[in-house]
């Protein structure tokens, strides 16, 4: 398939293990403290302002919704920072992908949305009929769809409109909300094992780096590689929340909250976490020069390479992980994960 | 105490040997192909209880393996493009033969044996004519005595079907030992399976709908009742959401499972090994690329459950359900609702676990 890792030679079964001055309880809990329940007190904090304005102040949800479009774009923001946790609580009930179904390679989203719009069905907005309605219609792209397509923006009364994004940020919210809760009410005593979770500190170690690099593999195949397409076909309209104009913004978040995770890896190893916060650094320069918020710019030769060699900073940062991180965690994975057969 | 080896050495200067059978106490239920910490590729016997029996080095990477219906003999497989297979005596992993395909083949890492065990089948790829092999061998001498088309191009997997024919599993995909593994027809690739007689013939090819063409049918798994069980590896954009496991039964459409479940996007698009518990009720799929075993219910054709295990993609029908195997030496124990693990060691787990016995 099509995953190169071409740094990845070594398939680090040994157990090279941390020195014990760094016990992975020191890796962990700062990681923990510092980064993922902020993260999640912070979703859930902008999930439910985000209600409150639909519920308060919205017009007609589209994007001249300004109040509502404001307060969408800080919930956004805070799922995508909080996004590359994709363990544990957000796992439970699918809930991830509730507030998240992207990429929609089969365009459930535009169907489902686009028919609720239509029929202006109300029998599906009280709370706990919503909970149960299709994941194509919820969570923060399907808002997107609803705000920001052209087309969604001429459907459904305004009324029907607020409505439907009313239940929608509901459930955004009661979803973040109990992802927060379940965070600072056990699960993260299940990272200090032996847990019912994670047998031992490399099993801990492994998820935590794995977050590392689905998160950069996000970046590269699926934020970049996607709307890149071929030189021969582009996909433009396959990068994240283009509605919106999100898209670069995604990207440099997630590096933002990848960053810090990096560096917390590679606690103790001062020289590697120097070339970590270099490899973050020159791709945020490099995303923050680029001025193309949607990544149009993949259908014009001229303007395409910038966004190649984006590319390639993320493609940097992963062969650097892959080469000196998992070694040094003794968690460089993937004998099967590489071998596609 | 006597051991099991004493006791047979015992018996053989009596002269007392009896024909080795699977009944034959002490045997493997599983073999694997592995990697040892030091770079050496194996082929290892396991007990149900995870103990490695036996470990035979393999001149290069294994990929599956296939055991004799009658003889306690199995056969390693080269992981493609390799060229040999060694068949190992089961009670003591010492080697009986080496086989290797013909100039201008490869073995795929797959194969099975005929019900009589008198002949072996192995997919192989012809890869400068881009055609699909079966190859066929005399499994008292394996030596080859012939072959046949495989239907379709890339045949991988390969399975003897109770009611007595051979099922393909042609991934679709094109390539030659010069470039690698790199998939040389993906404007034309279409993927198939196709059910042939011993001798040849093509009984029936499905194929899937052409939305699905780049999705490689590549290993297969049989229930109690006959069902084939097929697992798929997407080879169009990362990020589609696409079917990884499906059922057929001959003369009607593919099933594909759990097509709405957002959880299969954990898989990556890549299905690793397939296998049904032991009543046929549910089906598991194991994903290294997504660190997941997806169980899905055969008849709702719902995702019952999935467990989250890193670089996991040996499978088996064991027990109350399956046993797995994974890259970081684990072997676990799987049921519907929990996985267990039983070992750890420092061999990596290969791609698939063959129940033998």
């Amino acid at each position: 398939m099509r995953l190169t890792y071409s740094c990845v030679i070594s398939v680090g079964l040994a157990a090279v293990g941390l020195s014990s001055a760094h016990a992975a309880d020191d890796l962990t809990q700062p990681i923990v403290a510092d980064l993922i329940q902020p993260a999640f007190d912070t979703l859930a904090h902008e999930t439910a302002a985000l209600a409150d304005v639909a519920a308060t102040s919205c017009h007609d949800a589209t994007a001249s919704d300004t109040a509502l479009a404001e307060a969408y774009g800080r919930a956004f923001d805070a799922w995508i920072t909080a996004s590359i946790w994709r363990f544990g609580p957000t796992e439970t009930d699918s809930r991830a992908f509730s507030l998240s179904f992207w990429p929609d390679n089969r365009g459930k989203i535009g169907k489902t949305v686009g028919a609720l719009l239509r029929s202006e069905d109300t029998g599906i907005l009280a709370a706990d009929e919503f909970a149960q309605f299709s994941i194509a219609g919820k969570g923060f792209y399907a808002l997107d769809y609803l705000m920001f397509d052209t087309q969604a923006q001429t459907l459904g009364s305004a009324s029907y409109r607020c409505a439907l994004v009313g239940a929608m940020t509901t459930d955004i919210a009661a979803t973040a909300t109990a992802i927060d809760a379940d965070w600072s009410t056990g699960f993260a005593e299940q990272l200090s094992p032996p847990s019912a979770r994670y047998q031992s500190q490399d099993e801990v170690r492994q998820e935590l780096f794995k977050t590392l690099t689905t998160g950069l593999q996000v970046d590269e195949d699926l934020r970049l590689g996607r709307p890149l397409g071929s030189f021969d076909k582009p996909r433009p309209r396959r990068a994240e929340a283009w509605r919106s104009a999100r898209s670069l913004r995604h990207l440099t978040l997630s590096l933002e909250a990848l960053k810090p995770l990096a560096q917390s890896l590679a606690v103790g190893a001062p020289n590697l976490q120097d070339k970590l916060t270099r490899a973050f650094d020159k791709a945020l320069r490099r995303a923050k020069a680029l001025e193309d918020p949607q990544f149009a710019g993949v259908s014009d030769p001229a303007s395409r390479f910038r966004v190649e060699a984006l590319k390639q900073e993320v493609a940097d940062i992963r062969a650097l992980v892959a080469a000196e991180l998992g070694p040094r965690l003794g968690v460089a994975a993937g004998f099967n994960a590489l071998d596609g057969d | 105490m006597t051991t099991r080896r004493g006791f047979l050495g015992g018996l053989m200067a009596a002269g007392l040997t009896p024909r080795a059978s699977w009944a034959d106490v002490g045997l493997p239920d599983f073999v694997t192909a592995g990697l040892e910490p030091n770079g050496q590729y194996i082929l290892a016997g396991l007990s149900r209880s995870g103990e490695v029996l036996f470990r035979h080095p393999l001149p290069g990477r294994g990929h599956a393996a296939s055991a004799h219906p009658l003889r306690p003999e199995v056969i390693a497989f080269a992981r493609r493009p390799g060229r040999f297979a060694d068949v190992l005596d089961c009670r003591t992993g010492r080697q009986i033969a080496r086989i290797t395909p013909p100039e201008g083949l490869h073995f795929y890492g797959h194969g099975c044996f005929s019900e009589d065990g008198s002949r072996l089948f192995t997919t192989e790829n012809d890869y400068e004519n881009a055609r699909g092999v079966i190859g066929i061998w005399d499994s008292a001498t394996y030596r080859r005595i012939g072959s046949f088309s495989s239907g379709d191009i890339g045949p991988h997997d390969i399975l003897r079907h109770p009611d007595g024919y051979l099922v393909v599993a042609n991934g679709g995909i094109e390539t030659h030992p010069e470039s690698g593994r790199t998939p040389l027809n993906l404007p034309t690739m279409r993927s198939s399976l196709a059910y042939l007689s011993f001798d040849g013939a093509l009984l029936e090819h499905v194929a899937l709908p052409t939305d699905l063409r780049l999705n490689s049918i590549r290993h297969l798994a049989l229930a109690p009742d006959g069902t084939v069980g097929f697992a798929m590896q997407w080879q169009g954009d990362l990020g589609d959401v696409v079917p990884i496991v499906g059922l057929h039964r001959r003369g009607t459409a593919p099933r594909l499972l759990a097509e709405d479940d957002p959880r299969l996007r954990n898989l990556n698009g890549y299905g690793g090994s397939i296998a049904f518990a032991p009543d046929g009720e549910t089906v598991a799929v194991s994903s290294p690329r997504g660190d997941r075993v997806q169980i899905m219910d055969v008849h709702s054709a719902e995702m019952t459950q999935e467990h989250n295990l890193a670089d996991v993609c040996g499978l088996a029908t064991a027990g109350a359900g399956w046993v797995a195997t994974t890259g970081l030496g684990q072997v676990l124990s799987l049921s519907p609702e929990q996985a267990r693990p039983i070992t750890t060691g420092a061999t990596a787990w290969d791609n698939h676990l063959i129940p033998v016995g």
